[in-house]
């Protein structure tokens, strides 16, 4: 590549107008699991694929989606340990944010904060960007909202959206089955079967996570019993 | 350079500012009054939980400052602490503590135990040396079982099944150390402590109004906000109020005309873009 030699330092900018840091950061997302998130009438899906490096892993000890407040939920796609880290700053973000208004904060809020972590690890030095794309799916007075974030800390509201290895499989079957009129539960179908798609192996409750949020505002992930019986439903 | 690693918190009280407040005294500054909360405070244990009173009466000095003020704070769904003390002091102690103990249930994955409120209360509480005027009844119901604390303004605390703090302490511990014994039902311990606090009310200058009660059992918490209301409001007037014209005197009149209009000049040069 012809940028190499700017490739070494996060804060040095390429001739080309890149950081080739962030796209780099963006290839460790792109190998990362398949992740995806739906915005329905009513509430949001998001899904993960959860694939243990070996089966003597206690796959009950692993939970990839996270909360951030009752209201909001995040996936990742990508490393990790990285995703802790944010979504440990986006709770305490989002508490001072509580202890200063009295409000829970909205999603675009904690959205926004969250980025601009993420930008500020790609302006900074001695420290290399989050290897990791979020998905944050909420529901607020502005009813229901699906964001991702990348490492660059750039943001973007989206109907329905994809990260990780099957991204462009992904998106192109959530293009065609997406719908403005569709409902939290046609979301969670559809979404299975997205994850279908590009699935090496047995899907089942045990290698996918689900989370959903819906009118109650609640936002909760799945038991893999309820994941096998969606499973049952849409065989 | 971006801050790279959040530097660790000094602890203790910092005490830059004494020999300055300390002069300021000297020269004669009167302090302005904090608002305080009188109060009465109380917390049983009974068979199936806890229950946690409180008056409703805030004082500035002689004056009372808020009728109906809510002693009982949030802590955590089944965690409630009723503050006696410097108003404001109770309000941010508690709602830093809550804030603390939801981002300790992310981080677990478990519901909040009254021992962790505890710790984060004492500690904040010691470092501060007791200029942070809050005394607390710290009550809920974990997985552990109940739990009654009281926490002192300098940061001791005390593990006790039936609490009373405040000015109004003593006429509320009256009732408890004459009433109280162990397995009381619930109504049994909701109106012992409706009783405690009410002698709170009557016996205590500082303590008045309202009574509020909290019943925290296992899975449930009821937050009885007014839950009685012994010193309702008699004297409103139906007919209303009329004010005749004449009715106050006058001592003295002044009339002042009002300045001719300014006029305003146009022109001038347009600012910078």
């Amino acid at each position: 590549m012809g940028d190499s030699q700017y490739s070494f330092s996060l804060t040095t900018f390429s001739p080309s107008g890149k950081l080739v840091q962030i796209e780099h950061a963006l290839m460790a997302v792109g190998s990362g699991q398949t992740s995806l998130g739906i915005k329905a009438t009513n509430g949001v899906v998001v899904a993960t694929e959860k694939k243990l490096p070996s089966i003597l892993v206690d796959e009950t000890s692993v939970q990839k989606i996270q909360l951030m407040t009752p209201n909001i939920g995040v996936v990742y796609s990508g490393m990790g340990p990285d995703s802790r880290v944010l979504v440990r700053k986006s709770r305490k973000q989002a508490q001072q944010y509580f202890r200063l208004y009295k409000e829970t904060i909205p999603v675009t809020q904690l959205v926004r904060e969250t980025a601009t972590v993420m930008q500020e690890f790609t302006q900074s030095g001695g420290v290399r960007p989050f290897g990791v794309s979020l998905l944050i799916a909420g529901y607020d007075d502005n009813g229901p909202q699906l964001y991702q974030v990348d490492p660059s800390g750039s943001y973007f509201s989206w109907k329905a959206s994809a990260m990780g290895k099957n991204v462009s499989n992904a998106k192109t079957f959530l293009e065609k089955r997406y719908t403005e009129v569709m409902e939290l539960e046609d979301a969670i179908h559809t979404a299975i079967l997205t994850l279908k798609e590009g699935f090496e192996g047995q899907i089942s409750g045990k290698n996918i996570e689900i989370g959903i949020i819906g009118t109650d505002r609640q936002f909760r992930v799945l038991s893999s019993s309820e994941i096998d019986d969606y499973l049952a439903e849409v065989e | 350079m971006g801050r790279m690693t959040e530097l660790p918190t000094k602890g203790g009280f910092s005490f830059d500012l004494c020999t300055r407040n300390d002069m300021l005294l000297k020269n004669g500054l009167q302090m302005p009054p904090f608002r305080k909360t009188g109060t009465t405070i109380v917390g049983l244990v009974f068979q199936d939980g806890v229950v946690l009173g409180a008056d409703t009466r805030a004082t500035e000095g002689p004056i009372v400052a808020d009728k109906n003020f809510e002693k009982i704070h949030f802590m955590a769904p089944n965690i409630y602490c009723c503050g006696a003390g410097t108003a404001a002091d109770t309000e941010a102690v508690t709602d830093m503590v809550s804030s603390q103990l939801q981002l300790h249930r992310y981080a677990t994955g478990r519901e909040s135990r009254v021992v962790t409120a505890l710790t984060l209360l004492k500690s904040h509480l010691f470092s501060y040396q007791g200029h942070v005027s809050a005394a607390l009844v710290l009550g809920g119901f974990d997985v552990t079982g109940p739990h009654l604390h009281t926490v002192y303004p300098h940061g001791s605390t005390d593990t006790l099944p039936f609490a009373t703090m405040g000015s109004g302490s003593l006429a509320a511990m009256s009732v408890f150390e004459s009433k109280y014994r162990e397995g009381l039902t619930r109504e049994e311990g909701i109106e012992l402590v409706a009783e405690a606090i009410c002698a709170g009310i009557f016996n205590d200058l500082g303590s008045g109004s309202n009574v509020d009660v909290c019943v925290i059992t296992e899975g449930k918490t009821e937050y009885l906000r007014n839950y009685q209301l012994p010193n309702p409001r008699t004297y409103i007037s139906s007919k209303g109020y009329t004010f005749v014209k004449g009715q106050t005197e006058v001592l003295s009149t002044k009339i002042t005309s009002i300045q001719p209009k300014v006029e305003a000049v146009e022109g001038g040069d347009a600012m910078e873009e």
